[in-house]
């Protein structure tokens, strides 16, 4: 069958070059993954849920200090530290779409993931926050993605609701998907146009050409957990 | 006897286990147990899929293009106008959060009538005798007066119409975003050099090197995602062709602007105009067509605290470049020289002709229409002669936006009628008399002219996505309803005004009549042709005078506040635009001052002490964050906390800076904020910020 | 003289915990019970009727085709036909369809087949892959209103899934195609 042929392997490139650290991206992605807000006391307790974290680093003394930027999210390792250590196997890693799946209807919140995730992705859904939303501010949630309850770990998904529906779009019409078709929230919101996402496997994708570039480096190599998420070194004084 | 005790217990326990597990498994939350399908269904409607609409994002005057995605009737979520001129697809963090503006549980549900102003227990009324109301003050003639917010442009049009053929007072139109940029400067330096009052639009995409004076064009000024989108252009380089751009930025502290420039030179607040006119005496040994002044460069770079050699190295690198820019922005404008400073910035585009080319400077084709704080001024003054029988109010919030100094609260108690259009029940409406709230942006028709974020004309077209959730009215509806110009509705009146444009032409579409025109403007989210206005270029003007900055009294530290994601406070409501870390602080949901390590500890302060910031004008008080890139003289507090009403989600956050600013004018009627001297004074008590970076209360450390 | 029992011993406490016990059990087993009956309607709307008189099913669900949901009806839909039908002046329950449309009312139909939150289900790749819609909603000719089919739970989608070919068990297979 035509539609089994190359699912893809999807990567995401992160240009640091161009990131400016407005935090759109987290927004984007907070509004589209019905990601809800903790207020302020948990928030000082570091329990906000927000899939991408904008890590900021100075660097030097006044007055030669300097920050970077770096937004972080699940880097959908291809060797996940998280997917061996989930007891009730709700932390899987996707066979069709090469990435990190949490499974929200297993999970039964032992943390297990996020306490052996080196990048501190996953989030835990300490109390019903997006129970809790007051009406009617609930009406924005979006239908495509599960709103989670309590005690249930979640994290980054590269948005596969709009994966699932961009191959459905395209299995609907007979074709193959279009490089960029698909597009994460963050992408399509970043004004600096500095995240990219795309098939790996496509050599012409703009992933693809991104992933040529001389300044790709990805987060912890060492450890070998083969991210999917790959960072472009900026080309002046920052960026990593 | 225990035994069975615990096995009851335990029976006890399972049969909840299991009653909670049949009702958590029908748990509606995204989606509905009944389903109420359409009687009439439209014909673009398909069943189960989401249908989007085109219209345009009014949280600040940008004017960016939004394409909403809606689901059942519901707006789910703001994507941007790919086709859109100003932003092509992009939005910022305020723009993403439209939706919780629009669900936001406190908003005003309904008219109603304040018995007493400043409670908040509400009488109903009726939209008929609301009309009667509104009609009855607007035949008062000059003695009705309005205060509208920068967006939207067609209510503005409309109001100023008014004041025209109804004789009511002509319309002022300010904010807190135009008060940090000093944006009645930078237009009137604008008018002194090209001799048209309109807004520059500086094509960073195409630049080589870009030089900004405080201006934070990534964050907040003017037009934010556009400049964004310039800056990604300018930061890539392609080969041989085009060279990675670069960013010097000179600024108190390092703003997330600075933060990614090449070079940041922290100079004191106020110093910028006498660094450009220093520049300016460099760059013209160095060949350019400048006028000299009497500024002596070593003189001018001590003043402004950075070193000589720095500000030469800047000369060099600016001479050797072939496309720079100078941006000014409004930290180096809000000072009593803000318009010597403004012109001396401007005035250093000019001499490597490439106004209006790629690379350049040019004017936004759109009229600057903002009024200056002296028009706000002037109307306080007005209400407090007793002049003003009725004040309307409609996308601003004077009580929380203006200065306390300018006691906008004491010439409010002189209006006989307050008439307040707020959506949301913020500062001002608990003032107001009466409330006949609005539509909220994404249930509103309505166009904005965008504002300077392309060169190109550009006006983009606001439809409703969803059907109102309460019983609010458009107010453009509610003036009409008094029978004082000729157009039946909003809609009609909105056609009217894009006449002009119908028979211009040259857009991204044509039509023949205004119905295909109107369609089709909505369809695209608005019209835009590729011809903007140029500015004539300019003989080369007189240098400005050269103005010192203020001198520093002991124990007075400078003061920087600066707008955050927050806008003009109007966003403190969005608990996403809360909850979302400031990049340079991670800090949530909170007010803080910035300070430098080194002074903090001479001061003896630490992270979150809780410390008195006092000015002439007022004081604050705010939790202490050790910032290591602010000038050890300066102090920052970001803008947009601090409100007493406004809703579950903004109330009692924070403190509200606008209280200690000084209200002191410049040349251009522009709120002299840079200026504001401070001392601090700790508390004594501890208030610990909620900040990303650190785990405060799980680990015990700050 | 007796010892007073500790409260615990006292006999209407052991009464009110147990009936406690099977209020709270009944409950559930209720609950379980409830969610596979069919629900009340609006309107007894007859399936046998329309689908035996020939009226395939995707005209009025024409989502299933090519979307996630099928659909329900608009009354504008029900009425363009019924308003030429004589027995709409004389059957109650078809005066209940001409009060709704009248009125310009929805009418307030009850989901049956409804899958739970953390479940996303595509109509249309099931019927391009030419499951027919009895497949999973039973024998429409043979029902009245709509009646869940027992035990549909996620062993029931694998045990379709699992007799495809072997090259599209990974996808079929994959946690995320159905939840995420």
């Amino acid at each position: 069958m035509a539609e089994e042929t190359n699912q893809g392997v999807w990567g995401l490139v992160i240009d640091l070059n161009l990131c400016t650290g407005c935090n759109a991206c987290v927004t984007a992605c907070a509004m589209e993954n019905n990601i809800p807000w903790v207020g302020e006391e948990d928030a000082g307790y570091g329990r906000s849920m927000s899939w991408i974290n904008m890590q900021r680093y100075w660097e030097g003394e006044y007055p030669e200090v300097s920050p970077s930027y770096q937004p972080v999210m699940c880097q959908q390792c291809g060797r996940a530290p998280c997917e061996p250590v989930c007891p009730v196997f709700a932390t899987v890693h996707s066979e069709s779409e090469q990435i990190n799946l949490q499974v929200y209807n297993r999970c039964i919140g032992t943390r297990y993931c996020a306490n052996n995730c080196p990048y501190m992705a996953r989030k835990f859904n300490w109390f019903d926050y997006a129970y809790n939303i007051p009406e009617p501010m609930n009406y924005y949630l979006n239908p495509s993605v599960t709103v989670r309850r309590r005690g249930v770990m979640e994290k980054c998904t590269f948005c596969v609701q709009r994966i699932h529906d961009g191959q459905e779009n395209a299995r609907a019409q007979g074709r193959a998907v279009i490089d960029g078709e698909i597009m994460t929230a963050c992408q399509q919101a970043c004004p600096a146009d500095a995240i990219i996402f795309g098939d790996m496997t496509d050599p012409e994708s703009q992933v693809s050409q991104a992933l040529r570039s001389q300044r790709k480096y990805v987060l912890l190599e060492e450890l070998g957990t083969q991210p999917k998420v790959t960072y472009l070194k900026g080309e002046g004084y920052y960026g990593g | 006897m225990s035994d069975s005790i615990s096995r009851r217990r335990f029976l006890q326990l399972t049969g909840l286990g299991a009653a909670a597990a049949v009702m958590t498994g029908c748990g509606p939350a995204s989606r509905y147990v009944v389903r109420r399908p359409y009687t009439d269904m439209p014909e673009y409607a398909r069943l189960g899929e989401s249908t989007y609409y085109a219209t345009t994002c009014t949280e600040c005057p940008a004017g960016c293009g939004m394409i909403m995605r809606t689901f059942e009737g519901r707006a789910i979520k703001a994507e941007g106008n790919p086709a859109h001129p100003v932003n092509s697809g992009k939005l910022c963090s305020r723009g993403l959060t439209a939706v919780q503006g629009l669900y936001n549980p406190d908003r005003i549900k309904g008219p109603a009538r304040r018995a007493k102003r400043g409670e908040e227990s509400l009488a109903p009324l009726s939209w008929d005798e609301a009309l009667g109301e509104v009609k009855t003050a607007l035949s008062a003639g000059v003695k009705t007066a309005f205060l509208l917010g920068l967006a939207p442009d067609h209510l503005y049009d409309l109001v100023s119409e008014l004041a025209e053929t109804a004789g009511t007072a002509k319309p002022v139109r300010y904010g807190a975003l135009g008060m940090f940029e000093a944006r009645a400067t930078l237009v009137e330096a604008a008018r002194q050099l090209f001799g048209e009052a309109r807004f520059p639009f500086f094509d960073v995409a195409g630049a080589d090197l870009v030089i900004s004076f405080g201006a934070n064009f990534l964050e907040t000024w003017l037009s934010p995602v556009a400049y964004t989108r310039g800056y990604s252009q300018f930061r890539r380089s392609f080969g041989a062709d085009k060279a990675r751009g670069y960013f010097i930025s000179f600024e108190a502290r390092r703003s997330l602007t600075s933060g990614v420039a090449d070079e940041w030179h922290p100079v004191v607040p106020g110093s910028e105009g006498l660094l450009a006119l220093a520049l300016a005496n460099l760059l013209a040994e160095r060949g350019w067509n400048l006028p000299v002044s009497s500024v002596d460069p070593a003189a001018a770079a001590e003043a402004a605290g950075i070193s000589l050699e720095a500000l030469t190295a800047v000369a060099d690198r600016a001479a050797k470049a072939a496309r720079p820019l100078f941006i000014p922005g409004g930290q180096a404008l809000a000072h009593s020289a803000g318009l010597e400073a403004a012109r001396s910035i401007l005035a250093l585009n000019l001499p490597k002709g490439t106004l209006g080319q790629s690379g350049g400077m040019s004017l936004s084709p759109a009229a600057a229409d903002a009024a200056s704080m002296k028009d706000v001024q002037a109307l306080v003054d007005r209400m407090n002669a007793g002049q003003v029988e009725t004040l309307f109010v409609h996308g601003v919030n004077p009580l929380f936006e203006l200065p306390a100094g300018l006691n906008f609260a004491g010439a409010l108690g002189k209006v006989k009628r307050v008439i307040s259009f707020a959506t949301y029940p913020d500062e001002t409406a608990l003032q107001a008399d009466l409330l006949l709230p609005d539509h909220s942006a994404l249930e509103s028709w309505g166009y904005q002219r965008t504002l300077a974020g392309t060169a190109a004309s550009a006006i983009a077209a606001r439809q409703p996505v969803v059907v109102p959730l309460y019983d609010t009215r458009s107010s453009v509806d509610v003036l009409l309803s008094a029978g004082l110009l000729p157009y039946a509705d909003e809609v009609e009146f909105i056609q009217s005004r894009l006449l002009p444009v119908l028979s211009a032409g040259g857009g991204n579409f044509d039509a023949a009549e205004i119905e295909t025109f109107w369609a089709r403007f909505l369809q695209y989210g608005g019209w835009w042709s590729a011809q903007g206005a140029q500015p004539a270029a300019q003989a080369a003007a007189e240098a400005a005078q050269p103005v010192q900055p203020q001198s520093l009294g002991e124990g007075k530290f400078r003061l920087v506040v600066y707008p955050t994601q927050l806008g003009d406070g109007s966003g403190a409501n969005r608990p996403w635009l809360q909850e979302t870390p400031n990049t340079s602080t991670t800090v949530m949901w909170n007010s803080w001052v910035e300070i430098n390590p080194k002074t903090a500890e001479e001061l003896g302060l630490h992270n979150d002490d809780v410390v008195l910031i006092k000015s002439d004008a007022g004081e604050v008080e705010a939790s202490v964050y050790l910032f290591p890139a602010i000038r050890p003289d300066t102090l920052a507090i970001p803008f947009g906390q601090g409100h007493t009403a406004l809703g579950r989600y903004a109330e009692g956050r924070g403190c509200n800076p606008a209280e200690v600013l000084a209200p002191v004018l410049n040349a251009a009627g522009d709120l002299a904020l840079g200026d504001t001297l401070v001392s601090i004074t700790p508390t004594g008590r501890r208030r610990p910020l909620s900040r990303y970076e650190s785990k405060v209360g799980v680990y015990g450390e700050h | 003289m007796k010892k007073p029992l500790p409260w615990w011993q006292r006999p209407w406490v052991r009464v009110t915990a147990g009936l406690l016990v099977f209020i709270v059990l009944g409950g559930a087993v209720g609950g379980i019970y409830l969610s596979q009956q069919p629900p009340e309607q609006p309107i007894q709307f007859p399936h046998n009727f329309h689908v035996g008189s020939g009226i395939p099913c995707l005209y009025c669900h024409p989502g299933a085709q090519w979307g996630p949901v099928a659909g329900l009806p608009t009354s504008d839909k029900c009425w363009g036909c019924h308003q030429q039908v004589a027995k709409t002046n004389t059957s109650p329950e078809l005066q209940k369809l001409a009060a709704y449309v009248k009125n310009n009312e929805s009418i307030p139909w009850v989901p049956v087949f409804i899958q739970p939150d953390h479940v996303h289900f595509n109509h249309r790749p099931h019927v391009a892959a030419g499951v027919t819609c009895e497949t999973c909603h039973g024998d429409m000719t043979k029902m009245t209103v709509a009646e869940p089919i027992r035990g549909q739970n996620m062993g029931w989608c694998l045990d379709c899934h699992s007799k495809q070919e072997k090259e599209k068990w990974t996808r079929l297979s994959d946690c995320a195609t159905c939840h995420y």
